[in-house]
């Protein structure tokens, strides 16, 4: 039994490298070797080398003056922190809220079988993102450190140990998060300012990251001595890296015995917690006076309710909202000493910072996306929208003008803080502004001509179209791409025509891009949703 | 109020629906049987116009579906086998969403949400979020936003699927009360005592092909219904 749901749970997690989510058909050989190449790109070429390069620096130093289990024990904490920050926000809605999960429980399936199939999905999520941390770690360590089976043989184990402790406490807050959205009326609002805390803690520590690490390399002799001495259990932990047997097991049965404590609890609340309603009691009825709404203003506060309804799709595709107003406010504050900065270090190229900057607003705004999975959560209420008289276009329109709100006034607002801040002449800022503007509504309407050209009618679980779909990552990747095109094209000739013209070539192209894809929605993209 | 002349709807090398002629008349309350995968329902959604259709042509009102797709749909109302509504809104917002796109007026809608909760006793509930509806609640809910623009045409797949016995009653008599005033409904059931009380006319589907048609007594003559359908399905 369990063996035909894991597959199950396989089958639906991998279904996107398979099937084609446009007709639901199996893809050619070729599309799944690209998706594959696509996946391995991001997950070992970008986020592993990012991390290899990382256990350069340290691990050479750290072997050195006899502290490997330091090594090793710093990239598992490293391993943990990313693991759990990847699968956390996957955990609550892939263990609790599969739509499939009473369609399972009304099977004769025992419900610990149902729990332990959807624990896959949390383990592989969590392994794929520490894994992307030790698998670099390990393979640094062989090379720098003198080769032995026991560093071979112990890495492996120290990534397979870090997974299950990522596992352990991705459900240890996904539990927490399930208990406490049982008892809250304005769960989405919380579970986002909680997160948004997450965030906010991971990001104070990213970007210290460069400053803890040469504290640490600095005092690593102490620390190591220090760790070692009052926390045992991580000097263990880096242990089992230099392939000590004894650590291994003693780490492996600790982890173990907190699973078995973690499915325990777990074991105890699935079912009620796999089939709460989410009520959180009754909500009497007051008729009360409404005003008749245009049908595009309908359609979108129908767009913002499905948004705020869902802290998935709210963290997973707006959070360059939040970043462009946190960078906006640190650039006002800071400005003085970001433009000492960048005139130092391109002080011979002034005009490239006028570049940069905009290429800076590009990039965040590119972390808006929820247009991308907008069609696909349409589900099986697409019928609504298609049986009713308001036409498609005016549909992808409330789609597209929902993450315009939610991205034009943060990066207007970055773009001006920038301008302020690098004293931008007139028609440079002009151009600037235009451009990045522009660039909103070219990264919107591309999103959404992905969402209509490839959407997910079928999923199971909301996270599917929302985070683990290709289009997701090709409107990510592609406005990276745009952002890095703008500037080396400009350090490559671009820079021979100066700024205001370079400009304004882009500004043309961008437009022109847009214009484009606008036309091809209104037309063909409004067809093709009018009968999906 | 509705004309469906040659109706065709393939899928790959299926044919769905295949070359249906069917007229309905205002005041008419029209029953469409079949067995599973006859083609009802591709038949109820090509007159909704969700489905696009290869020949054919389907008029309501004198409105083609193809055409003038929003014109004819200003017209309609349709409820789905499985009311798969917006689990993310209230009743409330879902009734004042639906109202908004068919521009019906803040007094008229106030005033037929008053009545179609009152009357399928959905009242207390319509400040809940759909996700916490039953399917039975949800099916009430889908009725009373279909009847919210006072549609001249109601396209039901399977509508009392859900339904308590007294909210199946009550359906009934608001069917009635939709044709009295001059439009017409048009429904699929698989529940033939229902049909056969209820329509004024049916219409027997099979492999996507019209089988028979006509008022009841046409149908079934001396016999019932159900002995028609399954002589003719066999």
């Amino acid at each position: 039994m369990l063996g035909v749901l894991l597959k199950k749970q396989l089958l639906e997690t991998f279904r996107g490298f398979f099937v084609s989510q446009k007709k639901g058909k199996a893809k050619s050989k070729l599309a799944v070797v690209i998706s594959f190449a696509l996946y391995f790109l991001l997950m070992v070429v970008v986020i592993g080398g990012m991390f290899a390069m990382l256990a350069f620096s340290l691990c050479g130093t750290m072997y050195q003056i006899g502290l490997g289990w330091f090594y090793f024990a710093l990239m598992s904490l490293m391993a943990i922190l990313f693991g759990v920050f990847g699968s956390v926000f996957n955990t609550y809605a892939g263990l609790y809220k599969a739509k499939d999960n009473e369609l399972l429980l009304s099977l004769p399936i025992p419900v610990r079988i149902i729990m332990a199939s959807r624990l896959l999905s949390v383990y592989l999520m969590g392994l794929m993102f520490s894994g992307a941390v030790m698998v670099p770690a390990v393979v640094v360590a062989c090379i720098v450190m003198p080769f032995s089976v026991g560093l071979v043989a112990g890495g492996i184990w120290l990534t397979f140990v870090i997974s299950v402790f990522v596992l352990i406490l991705s459900c240890a807050l996904g539990w927490v998060v399930a208990k406490i959205s049982g008892k809250l009326k304005n769960k989405s609002l919380i579970t986002v300012l909680a997160s948004l805390a997450f965030f906010v803690l991971y990001y104070y520590f990213y970007f210290r990251a460069s400053e803890i690490l040469q504290g640490i390399l600095k005092n690593a002799a102490a620390l190591g001595e220090s760790i070692r001495g009052s926390a045992y259990p991580i000097y263990l932990v880096g242990r089992i890296g230099e392939g000590s047997l004894s650590a291994a097991l003693i780490v492996t049965a600790a982890v173990f015995l907190m699973l078995a404590l973690v499915w325990v609890i777990m074991e105890r609340s699935f079912l009620k917690m796999a089939t709460s309603d989410g009520s959180t009691g009754r909500i009497a009825y007051r008729e009360r006076a409404v005003k008749r709404k245009s049908q595009d203003a309908a359609a979108l506060g129908k767009e913002f309710g499905r948004f705020l309804a869902s802290p998935n799709y709210i963290l997973n595709c707006s959070l360059g909202t939040l970043f462009m107003v946190v960078a906006g406010v640190a650039v006002l504050l800071k400005g003085q000493l970001l433009r000492q900065v960048l005139m130092e270090v391109f002080g011979k190229n002034p005009d490239f910072v006028s570049v940069l900057a905009a290429a800076a607003v590009c990039t965040f705004c590119t972390m808006n996306d929820m247009v991308v999975p907008s069609v696909s959560l349409e589900g099986k209420s697409l019928w609504i929208y298609q049986s009713m008289p308001i036409s498609a276009w005016q549909v992808l329109k409330a789609k597209m003008n929902l993450q315009l709100i939610m991205t034009m006034g943060p990066a207007l607002f970055l773009c001006i803080c920038l301008l302020i801040a690098l004293q931008t002449a007139p028609l440079t800022a002009v151009l600037l502004l235009l451009t990045t503007m522009v660039f909103v509504v070219f990264s919107d309407a591309m999103g959404m001509w992905l969402g209509v050209l490839r959407p997910n009618l079928h999923w199971t679980n909301e996270l599917y179209p929302i985070k683990q779909s290709l289009n997701v990552l090709i409107v990510l990747f592609s406005g990276t791409i745009y952002a890095i095109a703008m500037l080396g094209l400009f350090l490559w000739q671009g820079f021979k025509i100066g700024v205001t013209l370079y400009l304004t070539v882009f500004l043309v192209l961008t437009a022109a891009a847009t214009a484009g894809l606008l036309i091809w929605l209104k037309n063909k993209g409004a067809k093709i949703f009018a009968h999906l | 109020m509705l004309q469906i002349n040659h109706l065709l709807k393939t899928y790959g090398e299926k044919r769905a629906v295949d070359d249906l002629t069917l007229h309905i008349a205002p005041g008419e309350i029209y029953g469409f049987i079949g067995h599973n995968g006859a083609g009802k329902t591709t038949t109820l959604k090509s007159v909704a116009g969700i489905l696009q259709y290869d020949k054919g042509e389907i008029l309501v009102n004198g409105i083609s579906v193809k055409k003038e797709p929003i014109a004819a749909k200003q017209q309609i109302a349709y409820i789905p086998d499985n009311p798969d509504l917006y689990e993310f809104m209230t009743g409330i917002k879902y009734l004042n969403f639906v109202a908004d796109v068919f521009g019906v007026s803040a007094a008229l809608r106030q005033e037929r949400i008053r009545k179609y909760s009152d009357l399928l006793e959905l009242t207390a509930d319509l400040a809940q979020p759909i996700s916490a509806y039953s399917h039975g609640m949800k099916q009430k809910l889908a009725i009373i936003s279909a009847w919210l623009h006072d549609p001249k045409l109601i396209i039901m797949d399977e509508p009392f699927v859900g339904l308590d016995p007294k909210a199946s009653h009550l359906l009934k008599g608001m069917m009635r009360e939709v044709c009295d005033q001059g439009g017409a409904i048009f429904f699929s059931t698989h529940v033939l005592e229902v049909a056969e009380k209820l329509c004024d006319k049916v219409a027997i589907i099979k492999s996507g092909k019209l089988i028979k048609s006509g008022t009841m007594e046409e149908v079934k003559g001396d016999t019932s219904l159900e002995q028609v359908f399954l002589e003719l399905e066999g």
